[in-house]
């Protein structure tokens, strides 16, 4: 049985790579009995789409972003809180402990088996006005973000200008100022070419989005026990890999934009943005009561 | 298996005369139940592929053309048109030809085009003796011209179905030289014709008239500028532009011309929903039809298989070029752009041509596919407009096609053609 | 005329009504796409405020425009089809096969209607970004265009069986 995957990246992104070795180990240890097929640069349809098909068992794999997996999966919402994890190696121990598993238990109960959590990085403000130190900096900015509440009321919440807009439409509107800025993880940045019109990048680190290399539960059940623990382990085993692809990929990323005549700030003190982002906390918690507990488990782990 | 089922079920629904769209959808499905898939993966493609931001801008440039159209600016096109060329050797072909150059700068529309000047240009040719077969035949070949002279919504198509990272604003621009050229040839074709049947110019009306009539046209004309020139200046994104060039167009010949009537304006939307719809459903079930192609690995497939023809590029893009020039003839531009593109982009930004300059070629080649049989939308409406069969109208369209072709082959072999103004910016 | 062929035939009435209100619900959904963008425009130069439903709110604007619109667009037959192999056919045998393709249409949207409530289904727990609706709401339109095709496909399909001795398979031929 061939397996199909669906990867929205080029086929040399550190996810793409990951995905590929995952094929490669199932393969093996299944003996060619369970072959996988990805199909990258997301030609079998959008991010959103794709998570559908997941869902209707179309797609037997995939690698996606916990954001939007938000509008169907309430619990994958809770990553998309701002400054929700302290760091990338806390993000790590715990979404591969108890906090990766309430949340993988909400995407199973939507059809989606989480095989392997992979690093995207922390997302930071980049524009083309002025290095952001505080939240007052924001102020006045029109700053694009992905189409989410969380997002909107996040820069709203510094009185920025928050303008959902299709990822393809920033650099233009960017370099024209149809926007000031937007916001993005280091490779993003980068590919984008967004650097080359936005030159202030300033390091606040205010999402930290896992994304996820999952299977169908279509698919899953339709395998043997043994064939669900060797795919389940390669997905570890992946995980692991991407993210040490991640972090180089990022730090060359860094390199390339500092050439490129960015000016990189790093922010000191990220207690005033924690603090603005209250409201955000409690409009959403507001809206979902039942995830107050997840929330807390992740926020109380230090 | 399941893609023979596609490619059959296809086959057949378009050969008994199923409307393309749902010979599209039907294959689909066909093949999403022969592979076991849940059949509501069908439309669940369907609506995710009309569901795409940047297709937004298709409903307002078509509303835009269509306001023009009954608000009276295409008239005032036409009269500027006269007053400037119509002193040539067989003037009206020129007015013509001409007229749609202008008017291409704003619907993007052949079909509307044809229409619009059509109706106003044939029966006064006519008249002045040029022969009907000539007077089609000018008008439905000029019309492909607002297919590549920006704002043209099926750049946008283009541009959505290459993935999303190419440039709507680059496109626009390199689509300007190749329109020249295009009409160009056209006229140079028209003009031989002209010679040879002794075909009459009109009078030269004088400067100040040549003025007048520029004045009345100039701000109608303003709508394409504010299309183009608000997403080149980034101040709106492509999409607001066409909403604001729809708005504009509406002000203007509600206000200022006073030229559109309630009735023009409900005619205006509701063709506009027409048109947008027709165009949609068919985008719609060919991303069904296109996400089973991609699952077969069709591109790849016939990638390697063109590969093993020929590695000369020349050759390889003369083929990429007769392959669009005969799926055209049988099917419509919108479907085909979102079909072939996936499979014949890659090949052709591997041997090293631009996508914009790709697209260009692509939209120029489709374009004649509206003026040829057995599906040629441009040609029936024409031929409607004409009140002319088809057949005789066939009869003395081939100088016509050499000249598009021989803007299509410059196209294709000189970059600069299309490349050289979009680098200017 | 007997009762029955009688009442096929008189219910294209009822169909152009349908029809009517398809594209009537299409205008007004285009005409507040335009408003709307109007206004985010405004919203973002003037009032330095983005109205962030304004592009979702279009995505779904435009699923009805291009649905409803299809589904009329059957009942009016403007749809682009090759009909030149089928015009090569004696004139009964293209009648059977405009007939067969009615009936086609219908099954289609019949198969739509049901795969778009299925969607429906499927949909009601996944909300639209930035509206806060059921995904659903995307959908419904689906739906309706199946339904749509069903009635206007199927009825004429009908009323081309009952009254099969009495029309011409190329109307605008006939006339020349
Ligand atoms: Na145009
Ligand atoms: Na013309």
């Amino acid at each position: 049985k061939e397996l199909r995957g669906w990867n929205i990246h080029v086929e040399d992104y550190p996810v793409s790579i990951a995905m590929e070795s995952f094929a490669a180990e199932v393969a093996e240890r299944t003996d060619g009995d369970l072959t996988a097929k990805t199909f990258h640069n997301g030609v079998l349809g959008s991010q959103p789409d794709a998570i559908e098909q997941i869902r209707l068992g179309v797609i037997d794999f995939g690698e996606f972003s916990l954001g939007p997996m938000g509008t169907s999966i309430p619990e994958t919402n809770v990553v998309s809180l701002p400054f929700i994890f302290s760091s990338i190696p806390q993000m790590y121990e715990l979404m591969d402990g108890e906090v990766g598993d309430a949340i993988g238990a909400g995407m199973i109960e939507r059809g989606i088996v989480p095989l392997g959590w992979y690093d995207a990085g922390a997302r930071s403000f980049y524009n083309s006005v002025r290095p952001i130190n505080t939240p007052a900096d924001v102020e006045g900015l029109k700053i694009r973000v992905m189409n989410n509440d969380l997002f909107v009321s996040m820069v709203e919440s510094m009185d920025g200008n928050a303008t959902p807009m299709a990822f393809a439409e920033v650099y233009q509107s960017i370099q024209t100022g149809v926007v000031d800025g937007a916001e993005n993880n280091p490779p993003s940045y980068e590919s984008t070419s967004h650097f080359e019109v936005a030159s202030y990048y300033s390091l606040t680190e205010h999402l930290i989005i896992p994304e996820c290399l999952c299977m169908s539960k279509v698919s899953w059940d339709k395998l043997t026990p043994d064939q669900q623990t060797i795919v389940m382990e390669a997905g570890r085993t992946s995980a692991n890999l991407q993210r040490e692809l991640w972090q180089a990929r990022e730090a060359a990323s860094m390199e390339i934009v500092q050439a490129g005549g960015t000016v990189v700030n790093t922010i000191a003190d990220k207690a005033p943005f924690q603090n603005a982002m209250a409201p955000v906390y409690e409009k959403f918690l507001a809206d979902n009561p039942d995830l107050a507990d997840l929330v807390n488990m992740i926020r109380d782990a230090s | 298996m399941g893609l023979t089922i596609l490619m059959l079920v296809f086959g057949m629904g378009v050969v008994l005369g199923v409307p393309v769209a749902f010979a599209m959808g039907i294959a689909a499905a066909s093949a999403f139940w022969f592979e076991g898939f849940p059949m509501l993966i069908t439309f669940q493609r369907a609506t995710a592929g009309v569901s795409v931001f940047s297709l937004l801008a298709i409903p307002f440039f078509v509303l835009a053309g269509e306001i023009m159209l009954r608000g009276g600016i295409a008239v005032r096109l036409v009269k500027l048109a006269s007053a400037l060329v119509g002193h040539f050797k067989g003037g009206l072909a020129m007015v013509n030809i001409f007229s749609s150059m202008l008017f291409g700068g704003i619907s993007g529309s052949a079909v509307a085009d044809i229409s619009a000047l059509g109706s106003i240009l044939v029966p006064v040719m006519k008249e002045r003796g040029y022969r009907p077969d000539f007077a089609i035949n000018v008008t439905v070949t000029s019309s492909i011209a607002g297919v590549v002279i920006p704002p043209s919504h099926n750049m946008i198509i283009f541009a959505v179905a290459a993935g999303g990272g190419l440039s709507v604003s680059k496109l626009f621009l390199a689509g300007v030289i190749p329109g020249i050229l295009m009409c160009a040839s056209l006229a140079i074709a028209a003009y031989v014709l002209s010679i040879k049947h002794n075909y009459p110019s009109e009078p030269f009306p004088g400067w100040g008239e040549v003025a007048r009539a520029a004045g009345a046209a100039i701000p109608g004309f303003m709508t394409a500028v504010i299309i183009v020139g608000g997403t080149l200046s980034g101040v709106f994104t492509v999409t607001e532009s066409g909403a604001f060039g729809a708005i504009y167009a509406l002000l203007l010949t509600t206000f200022f011309y006073r030229s559109l009537s309630w009735k023009a304006f409900v005619l205006s939307v509701t063709g506009t929903v027409r048109t947008t719809a027709m165009v949609m459903i068919l985008i719609a079930f060919a991303s069904s039809f296109a996400y089973l192609l991609a699952l077969y690995q069709v591109p790849e497939r016939l990638s390697n298989t063109l590969v093993t023809v020929s590695d000369n590029p020349i050759v390889i893009l003369l083929m990429i070029n007769v392959i669009l020039l005969l799926l055209g003839m049988i099917m419509d531009m919108a479907a085909l752009i979102l079909i072939c593109t996936p499979i014949f982009l890659p090949i052709a930004v591997g041997l090293g041509m631009d996508p914009t300059q790709f697209g260009i070629m692509m939209l120029m080649n489709l374009g004649l596919g509206l003026c040829t049989p057995p599906v040629g939308t441009c040609l029936f409406v024409g031929c409607a407009v004409g009140n002319i069969k088809i057949e005789e109208a066939l009869k003395t369209i081939w100088p016509f096609y050499l000249a598009i072709l021989g803007a299509l082959i410059l196209v294709t072999y000189v970059p600069a053609v299309s490349l050289w103004l979009p680098s200017l910016f | 005329m007997s009762g029955l062929k009688s009442l096929i035939v008189r219910s294209e009435t009822a169909l152009t009504v349908v029809q009517r209100a398809s594209i009537f619900t299409a205008s007004v959904a285009l005409v507040v796409l335009v408003a709307t963008f109007g206004w985010l425009v405004f919203g973002r130069y003037v009032l330095n405020v983005t109205p962030t439903w304004v592009e979702q709110l279009a995505l779904l604007l435009i699923c009805y425009i291009a649905f409803l619109g299809a589904a009329a667009g059957v009942k009016e037959d403007t749809h682009l089809g090759v009909t030149l192999f089928r015009d090569m056919l004696p004139d009964s045998a293209q009648k059977v096969v405009i007939i067969g393709i009615d009936l086609i249409l219908a099954i289609f949207g019949a198969v739509m209607f049901v795969a778009g409530i299925a969607l429906m289904k499927f949909g009601w727990d996944s909300f639209l970004p930035m509206l806060n609706i059921p995904e659903s709401f995307r959908t419904l339109a689906i739906t309706l265009c199946g339904a749509l095709i069903v009635l206007n496909a199927g009825i004429r399909g009908l009323i081309r069986i009952v009254t099969f001795s009495e029309w011409h398979p190329n109307p605008i031929l006939q006339e020349s």
